[in-house]
C-alpha cells in the first residue's frame, strides 16, 4: 500500500512538470523520512556515492563525450555518403541508405534522439529533393533513429548494467544481432513499399565511390571497433574503452576530419593542416570548439546523472522494503509464468517509455523486475535487451513518444503527421519486439559464444 | 532555450562562463586521467594509483556542481505531456507548484548534505529530522582520509588547521566531499531563482522534454535549406 502511494506520488509530480530527478528524489526522501529511520545525511551520502561509488556509470560521461566529438560537423555526412554509395541504387535506395546511416551512427552514439537529429537533418531534406514525400522520409528516420539505443555502445545498456550488476560487455554484444536484425527488417519493409509504390532509385555510383566514401568514413567507424575490440580483447574495461574512445574521437575530429578545432575551415579560410600549423597539436586541447564540446557533453551528463542518482535513492527504498520479492511471490502464487511476466513488463515499459527519458525509466523499472525475472528463470541479458527494445518502441508510440517530437521538430511537420507516417514501420518494430521477447537466443547467442555462459549469482 | 545561456549583467556573464568552464574542465580532466592510466599501463607498465579514485570524485563534482547550472538554463528533463495541454494561466500556476516542490527537495538535500559533510570538516551537523532545529555536538572526523589520493604539499597547512598538527598521509575526505554541500546549496539557490523567474514571467517552466531541444531548431533549418 505504502508503495502504491510512493509510485502515485512520483507520477503525480512528473505530471506537474517537476524535473524527473526531483520527482524521484523527493518522493523517495519523504518516504524514507516518514517510514524508516534513514537520516537526510545518509540520503545526501547516497547522492554523492551514486557517482563516486559506481564505476560502471563512469562510462556514461565518456560515451557521451565520444559521441559529441563524433557529432560535430561532418561525420554524419560521411556516413550518409557511404550508405548511399552502398545501397542507394536499390528501389527506394535513399530511404534504405537512411536506415543504414542511422545504424552506423548508432554505433557512434548511444542516444536515439541524437541519431534522429544528426541523420534526419541531412537525409530528410535529401529524400524530399529526390522525390519522396516528407511523410515517408520522416517515418523512416523516426523509426530507424530508435536503433541508437539498441546498437552498442548504448547509454541505456550501461544504465541497465549498473542497475542490475550484469556485465556491460555482455549487454553490448547482446545488442548486436537484434540491432542488425531490426535494421534489416526496416530496410526490407522499405524495399517492399518502394516496389509497390514505384519509389525512385538512385544511380549506381560504382565501386570507386564505395572505396572513396568508405575510406572517408572509416575513421569514424573505427570508434566502434576500438570500443568492442578493446572490451572483448580484454584490453580495457568498458569505462576505459569509453575514455579511450572519447580521446580517439577528439583526435579524429580535430586532426583527421578537421571539422572542429584550430585546423577547421573558417569563413573565408580553407582547412589547414598540421604542416602549416604544427602548434595546433597543443592548441587543439584548449581550442574554443573543444571546450564547447566538453561543456555540451558535461551538461548532458549532468542532466542524465541527476535522474540516475535520484533513481538510485528510489532503488534503495525498493530494496529496503523488499518490494520486488513481494511482487514476485504474489505473481508466482497467482500462477503467472515467465511468458505472462514478460507481457506485463512489455506493457509497463511501452507506456512508461512514451513519457520518460529511457535511462531514467530503466533505472527505476530494472531493480523492480530484475529479481522477479531471475526467480522465473529468465536470462538477465535477455531481459535487458527486451527492456531496451521496449524503450525503443515506447519512443515512437503515440501519443507522446519522444522520437516523434524530435522528428516533428527536425522535419518541420506536426506531431500527428509524424505519428501517421511512422505507423507502418512501428508495426515492423512490434513484430521485432515479439521475436526478441520470445526467442531468447537472438540476444544470448553472441555473448555466450564470446564470453562463456552467463553465471547467475543471487 | 537555444544554445548558450545569455546572462543579462557582467556579473551574470562572469558566473555563467565560470560555470561552463568548470563543467568542461572537470569532464576533460576525468577523460585525460582515465586515458593516461590506460596508456601508462600498456606503454610503461605502471599507473597512477590515485587515478580511479580521483576520477570518481571528479565525476561526483561534475554532477553535483552542474545540477544547479542545469536549473538555471532549464535543461533538466521532465514530462511536459500534460502541462503542455493547459491554458497559459493554469500552466503558470502548475509551474509555480512544481517550483515550490523543487525548493522543498533542494532544502532537504541541503540539510542532509551539510549534516553529512560537517563532521568530516570538524564542524557540527544540525539536529532535527526534517528541519535544522539546533546544533548537534558531532564527533570530529577531520582525520578521515581518502584511500589513494596523496596530499599536495601546498595543502600541508591543513594538518595544523584541521588535524591538530597530525600528519595527513592522504588527502583528507572533507575536500572531495565539500562539493556535496556546495552543490546542494547552489541547487537550492537556483530553484528559488527559477521559481521567481516563473512568477515574474521571465520563464514558463522548470523542464525540457528531451535532451536535443537546443539542436532541433538548427536541424530544422538545415532540412528547409535543402
Amino acid at each position: 500500500m505504502d508503495v502504491a502511494i510512493l509510485f502515485a506520488m512520483i507520477i503525480g509530480l512528473l505530471m506537474l512538470g517537476v524535473p524527473i530527478g526531483v520527482a524521484l528524489g523527493l518522493s523517495s526522501t519523504l518516504f524514507l523520512l516518514v517510514l524508516s529511520d534513514t537520516s537526510l545525511a545518509s540520503i545526501a551520502q547516497s547522492l554523492f556515492q551514486a557517482m563516486a561509488g559506481h564505476y560502471t556509470l563512469l562510462a556514461i560521461p565518456f560515451f557521451i563525450l565520444a559521441s559529441s566529438f563524433m557529432s560535430t560537423g561532418g561525420v554524419a555526412q560521411r556516413i550518409i555518403r557511404f550508405s548511399i554509395a552502398l545501397v542507394g541504387h536499390f528501389r527506394g535506395g535513399l530511404a534504405i541508405a537512411g536506415v543504414a546511416a542511422c545504424m552506423m551512427f548508432a554505433a557512434l552514439s548511444g542516444s536515439s534522439p541524437a541519431t534522429v537529429v544528426a541523420i534526419g537533418s541531412i537525409v530528410i531534406g535529401g529524400m524530399r529533393q529526390a522525390g519522396y514525400t516528407k511523410e515517408f522520409a520522416a517515418g523512416v528516420i523516426c523509426n530507424a533513429g530508435t536503433l541508437g539505443i539498441l546498437i552498442p555502445p548504448s547509454i541505456v545498456m550501461v544504465v541497465y548494467a549498473a542497475a542490475t550488476d550484469v556485465s556491460v560487455g555482455r549487454m553490448f554484444l547482446a545488442g548486436v544481432i537484434p540491432g542488425l536484425m531490426a535494421g534489416f527488417m526496416l530496410m526490407g519493409a522499405i524495399y517492399v513499399i518502394a516496389t509497390v509504390k514505384d519509389l525512385p532509385r538512385g544511380k549506381w555510383l560504382g565501386w570507386g565511390e564505395i572505396y572513396a566514401s568508405a575510406a572517408d568514413a572509416v575513421w569514424g567507424l573505427l570508434l566502434i571497433v576500438i570500443i568492442l575490440g578493446g572490451i572483448y580483447g580484454g584490453v580495457f574495461t568498458p569505462t576505459e574503452a569509453a575514455a579511450v574512445a572519447a580521446i580517439y574521437a577528439f583526435l579524429i575530429a580535430s586532426f583527421v576530419y578537421r571539422d572542429m578545432g584550430p585546423l577547421a575551415a573558417r569563413e573565408g579560410q580553407a582547412q589547414s593542416n598540421l604542416l602549416k600549423k604544427p602548434y595546433a597539436v597543443v592548441t587543439a586541447f584548449f581550442h574554443k570548439d573543444t571546450r564547447d564540446t566538453l561543456f555540451e557533453a558535461g551538461k548532458l551528463t549532468v542532466t542524465l546523472m541527476f535522474i540516475i542518482a535520484n533513481a538510485l535513492i528510489l532503488k534503495h527504498v525498493l530494496t529496503d522494503e523488499q518490494i520486488p520479492q513481494a511482487i514476485a511471490s504474489s505473481m508466482l502464487d497467482a500462477g503467472f509464468g515467465a511468458v505472462m511476466f514478460l507481457v506485463i513488463v512489455n506493457v509497463i515499459l511501452l507506456i512508461g517509455g512514451q513519457f520518460m527519458e529511457p535511462s531514467g525509466l530503466i533505472i527505476i523499472v530494472a531493480p523492480l523486475v530484475f529479481p522477479i525475472a531471475i526467480d522465473l528463470g529468465i536470462d538477465p541479458i535477455h531481459l535487458g535487451i527486451i527492456m531496451v527494445v521496449n524503450m525503443e518502441i515506447g519512443m515512437i508510440t503515440p501519443p507522446v513518444g519522444l522520437n516523434l517530437f524530435v522528428t516533428s521538430g527536425v522535419a518541420g511537420m506536426p506531431v500527428m503527421g509524424v505519428v501517421r507516417a511512422a505507423l507502418p514501420f512501428l508495426g515492423i518494430l512490434f513484430i521485432f519486439l515479439i521475436m526478441v521477447t520470445y526467442i531468447p537466443i537472438l540476444s544470448t547467442w553472441l555473448p555466450t559464444t564470446f564470453m562463456g555462459p552467463e553465471i547467475i549469482i543471487k | 532555450m537555444s544554445g548558450h545561456f545569455e546572462a543579462s549583467s557582467p556579473v551574470g556573464r562572469f558566473v555563467n562562463s565560470f560555470e561552463e568552464n568548470a563543467i568542461a574542465l572537470i569532464l576533460g580532466l576525468m577523460t585525460l586521467v582515465t586515458f593516461v592510466n590506460v596508456v601508462l599501463r600498456y606503454g610503461f607498465n605502471t599507473g597512477l594509483i590515485w587515478g580511479l579514485e580521483a576520477t570518481s570524485y571528479l565525476f561526483a563534482w561534475l554532477v553535483l556542481f552542474g545540477m544547479s547550472y542545469c536549473v538555471k538554463t532549464t535543461s533538466h528533463l521532465g514530462v511536459d505531456a500534460l502541462t503542455a495541454l493547459l491554458a497559459p494561466s493554469a500552466r503558470k500556476g502548475v509551474a509555480l507548484v512544481a517550483g515550490a516542490l523543487c525548493i522543498a527537495y533542494a532544502f532537504l538535500i541541503a540539510k542532509g548534505a551539510w549534516d553529512y559533510w560537517a563532521p568530516f570538516a570538524g564542524l557540527d551537523a544540525t539536529t532535527g529530522r526534517w528541519f535544522p532545529s539546533g546544533i548537534a555536538n558531532s564527533r570530529d572526523q577531520a582525520w578521515y582520509v581518502t584511500n589513494d589520493i596523496p596530499l599536495p604539499e601546498f595543502l600541508r597547512f591543513l594538518e595544523g588547521a584541521m588535524n591538530q598538527g597530525e600528519e595527513y598521509e592522504k588527502l583528507p575526505r572533507f575536500i572531495p566531499y565539500v562539493m556535496l554541500p556546495i552543490g546542494a546549496f547552489l541547487l537550492l539557490f537556483r530553484f528559488v531563482q527559477a521559481t521567481w523567474w516563473i512568477a515574474v514571467g521571465r520563464s514558463t517552466t522548470m523542464i525540457v522534454s528531451h535532451e536535443v531541444e537546443d539542436e532541433i531548431e538548427d536541424a530544422a533549418k538545415r532540412v528547409e535549406g535543402n
